[in-house]
């Protein structure tokens, strides 16, 4: 071969090697827990000209077509579909469609009917609370962030916490379930909720039982308040983890307040506050629509929620990102105080602790999230002795003639929106919903993206990504959008790099040992 | 949900889905075949729940056969797959949101509840799960009488 030739060939092959780098260089990372039984979601992290991440996404399974399945129904039926939307949360869609009914048809609910409903809302809020402490939360925080994966799970909590604490758990919550159900009827079809009311008063003996229930709740709250401090604040590794660079954004908070700015999960007006603390906006529900915004990106199907009136200024935090944040965290840093004496108290150590409001650290939504179960237990407790609660005068009757109505409530991930438009005869034209997560998708990208930054460097994918990136999004305790129930594949998670034209190059996969192969 | 207090029963048929999703309203229109056709032993319970608050129709009862649609991709639709417990490779989801049937059944054996010994599960490979309202896809709609067939025949 000639020398000229020889320095074609070369030529050749270094176009194509470079061409080859290029291409591996701009490739997608796609992490998609496959099948699990309450629906899936996706994270693609996407990787600029010299391999490192451009932009990391976390997508959740988009229920299709809501729209369409509610327009011609009648406004009536929503409470009823609405909870019918996720299998986790069906109370928080109950009361927000029942309370966007109450506007729709322009009817002030009782007073007895309005401490019932609130009363329903804070057991389920204790229920959740406790649940997402123990079982959903606590891998990372009572088994610990840097345990073996395969013990961070329900199993390795029980093991920490000890199979009494788990019965003590499961006892609560079956207690509080049995009220709700009591109460509101079965999940499938709730009688519970009516524009204007709600649809059953509370008996005598009833609200006894109730008394008894509240006192024990309260007494949890407590007792969970005591394993946070023990298992969590004792910990340095785990201080140090909560506040660390890596799971902080300054970004806006939101939530549901009283008069005082004391949280309400039930009802009140939504207040944000700015990345300093100072108050930003304070507005009624009916408003939402001038004050949050949906921003879209090219790659993904969720729509990005964000302050209209301080813009979409990209995945950023400071005043300057219309970036917002919702959840324990997020209501903390937007309230001025707890509306019951222990919560307050908490709220106040908490925020002495943390070095003062707001506090921006992603992870600290699980100590929040404690607060806010002894505030909803306190709350349960105070309306549970309420002369009122069973009083007959549970419905003042409907009488306008409907148009449109906004119901708002803070779901135990965050503010949860109901809007429904109808014609006269109160048949649906149009119905909108953002949900907690929606609420919080901006910033669990930048939590993402925030965790694949540190991790993935030219190119180069390491296996600790997996564990990084969903200790990232599950501080938030995304919702994966709905009650589907196909059962789990057995994987849960997978990495796939992808060249430009598609094609899987490498593979990362944890398997059911939770152990991470390479393929 | 309906509650499953009853504890006269050797057999729970627990029949999940969201009759509003689509294909997920196969476990459902199961139970609705099977309602009032199964001997007296049996309990019939539909729910639309999962996770964790699942736990409740696991417990009381020595048999439990579950009702649910899997998406493996990997088969066609209608496809129909008898699994026991001990057949299915689960793991710890990435997310708390994703603690399901398997993680609510050993939790519940972890804390000595009197969770159903014998577990069977009976589960068709769907399409779509995430249309509001949508249709069945007419081969897992064609599978329903299969299933109730086979859950006759088991429950004798």
């Amino acid at each position: 071969m000639s020398d000229n030739k020889n320095k074609a060939v070369q030529e050749t092959l270094a176009k194509g090697a470079a061409r080859a780098d290029a291409s591996y260089m701009r490739r997608r990372i796609t992490i998609d827990p496959i099948t699990r039984l309450e629906g899936h979601g996706k994270i693609d992290i996407f990787l600029n000209d010299q391999g490192d991440v451009d932009r990391a996404y976390f997508q959740v399974p988009e229920l299709r077509g809501f729209e369409k399945f509610a327009e011609g129904r009648l406004a009536e039926d929503m409470p009823q579909i609405t909870s019918r939307i996720c299998g986790v949360c069906p109370t928080a869609h109950h009361m927000a469609g029942t309370k966007a009914l109450d506007d729709l048809f322009k009817v002030e609910p009782t007073e007895p009917a309005k401490k019932i409903r609130e009363m329903i809302y804070n057991i389920f809020m204790v229920e959740d609370h406790a649940i997402h402490f123990y079982f959903l939360g606590g891998p990372d925080f009572v088994v610990g962030p840097t345990a073996p994966a395969a013990e961070r799970n329900v199993l390795g909590v029980i093991g920490k916490v000890g199979v009494e604490t788990g019965k003590k758990v499961i006892a609560m919550r079956r207690r509080l379930r049995e009220i709700i159900t009591t109460t509101g009827g079965k999940v499938i079809h709730p009688v519970f909720g009516l524009p204007g009311g709600v649809a059953r008063r509370i008996k005598p003996e009833e609200q006894k039982h109730f008394q008894e229930v509240a006192k024990e709740a309260v007494e949890f709250g407590k007792f969970t308040m005591k394993i946070l401090e023990d298992v969590v604040l004792k910990n340095k590794e785990y201080v140090d983890l909560i506040v660390s660079d890596a799971f902080t954004h300054k970004t806006y908070y939101m939530g549901l307040m009283d008069k005082n700015n004391h949280p309400n999960f039930y009802d009140g007006e939504i207040r944000v506050v700015t990345p300093e603390g100072k108050e930003y906006a304070k507005f009624p529900t009916q408003k939402y629509l001038e004050h949050i915004a949906e921003h879209v990106e090219p790659w993904s199907y969720v729509k990005f929620c964000y302050l209209k009136n301080v813009g979409w200024n990209g995945f950023n935090d400071g005043p300057g990102s219309g970036v917002f944040c919702v959840a324990p965290l997020a209501r903390l840093n937007a309230a001025d105080g707890m509306a019951t004496p222990l919560a307050n108290e908490l709220y106040q150590n908490y925020f002495d602790a943390l070095g003062g409001k707001p506090v921006h650290h992603t992870l600290a939504n699980h100590w929040a999230r404690v607060i806010e179960l002894i505030f909803a237990a306190e709350r349960f407790q105070q309306l549970a002795n309420d002369p009122e609660l069973t009083s007959d005068n549970i419905r003042r009757l409907p009488t306008e003639t409907p148009k449109e109505g906004v119901g708002v409530v803070e779901a135990p991930r965050g503010t949860l929106v109901h809007h429904y438009k109808t014609d006269e005869r109160g048949v649906i034209t149009m119905a909108n919903l953002i949900v907690a997560t929606q609420n919080n998708s901006a910033r669990t990208a930048m939590s993402v993206e925030k965790a694949a930054k540190g991790l993935i460097s030219k190119g180069v994918v390491t296996d600790g990504i997996l564990n990084e990136v969903e200790m990232a999004f599950r501080a938030y305790d995304p919702c994966h959008g709905c009650a589907t129930h196909s059962l789990p594949g057995s994987m849960p998670l997978i990495v796939r790099v992808r060249d430009l034209e598609g094609n899987t190059t490498a593979t990362l996969r944890r398997d059911s040992d939770g152990r991470i192969h390479k393929e | 949900m309906e509650e499953s207090t009853k504890s006269d029963f050797s057999t729970r048929l627990l029949c999940l889905g969201n009759d509003i999703l689509a294909d997920d309203a196969m476990g459902l229109r199961v139970a609705e075949t099977l309602r009032g056709r199964l001997p007296a032993s049996v309990d019939v319970v539909s729910s639309m729940e999962s996770g964790l608050r699942l736990l409740d129709h696991l417990v009381g009862v020595p048999r439990v056969i579950v009702i649910d649609a899997v998406q493996t991709g990997s088969a066609p639709p209608g496809t129909i797959y008898v699994l026991r417990e001990e057949d299915i490779t689960y793991s710890p989801g990435p997310s708390g949101h994703y603690i399901g049937l398997f993680e609510t059944l050993a939790l519940g054996k972890k804390l000595d509840l009197p969770v159903a010994q014998d577990v069977l599960i009976i589960a068709v490979e769907v399409s779509d799960c995430l249309t509001l309202g949508g249709e069945m896809t007419p081969a897992v709609e064609r599978a329903i009488p299969e299933v109730a067939r086979r859950v006759e025949e088991m429950v004798g």
